[in-house]
């Protein structure tokens, strides 16, 4: 059994911060695991974006396509959609070892870090 | 396969996915072995000291990925050195739709499933195998 994946990430500024609906269905309702997820994932999300911000500067393609791929699947799994669509974008960049796109996307993934952060505290 | 007997292994690098697989798991069988491994390198191990029936595999992580541990695996057999052959679920975030068919012709590999997991899908499958 193979299922295919969606294909929606090309609205990357226009995707919500965060789906709060979809983050509970995905945790069966339980708010006291989604705080434990959500502290997992922005723990994990800066760690990354360190990671990155470093191998930039040695152009380190294959960890990070890795970062990029690692962080698109836990967004779009915790319903971060914007962070998912922007980390596809860069691991497309990576794939593709360019390197103006990718600094102008991690740019762009750092203001989306914040606004989830942001969005994250009025939670 | 009986409810009591199931061992599951979890290979993710993700730990906040490793949290929802457990978590779900623990719900759906809540008597079955759940074992954790971060990356490839890290499942073989528990692989070889847990035995576990069914494994949900990630394919991208670091140190080793998802590929050299079926690679292992399926060498293991070949070589006779692995007796039982388990079930896998691949599951991905990997979108490019031709590597996703070659993953899903893999040894062992009963499913591919992409991320984010549709739980769902999981459950339907496991169910079909577990009694």
């Amino acid at each position: 059994m193979i299922n295919f994946p969606p294909h929606k990430s090309d609205d990357f500024m226009t995707a919500p911060i965060f789906e709060t609906e979809k983050a509970l269905n995905r945790v069966h309702n339980k708010k006291d695991l989604l705080e434990r997820v959500i502290d997992i994932f922005v723990k994990s999300l800066m760690e990354r974006k360190d990671v990155i911000e470093r191998e930039l500067n040695n152009e380190n393609w294959e960890t990070l396509a890795t970062m990029a791929h690692s962080i698109k699947g836990s967004s779009w799994t915790i319903g971060a959609q914007r962070l998912g669509n922007i980390a596809y974008k860069m691991e497309k960049a990576a794939d593709q070892k360019d390197l103006a796109f990718f600094r102008q996307l991690f740019e762009i993934f750092k203001t989306c870090v914040q606004q989830f952060i942001e969005f994250d505290k009025k939670l | 396969m009986k409810k009591q007997n199931i061992r599951f292994l979890i290979v993710e690098d993700d730990e906040m996915i490793r949290l929802i697989h457990k978590d779900f798991l623990k719900d759906l069988f809540p008597d079955a072995e759940i074992f954790e491994a971060e990356n490839g390198a890290q499942g073989i191990c528990h692989y070889f000291e847990s035995h576990p029936n069914i494994i949900l595999l990630d394919m991208m992580m670091p140190i080793m990925g998802g590929e050299a541990f079926l690679d292992i695996l399926e060498e293991g057999h070949h070589c006779n050195i692995l007796k039982d052959k388990p079930k896998i679920i691949v599951v991905t975030a990997i979108k490019d739709v031709k590597e996703l068919m070659s993953i899903g012709k893999r040894f062992a590999v009963e499913a591919v499933i992409s991320k984010p997991l549709v739980q769902n899908q999981l459950k339907s499958l496991l169910e079909d195998w577990i009694s």
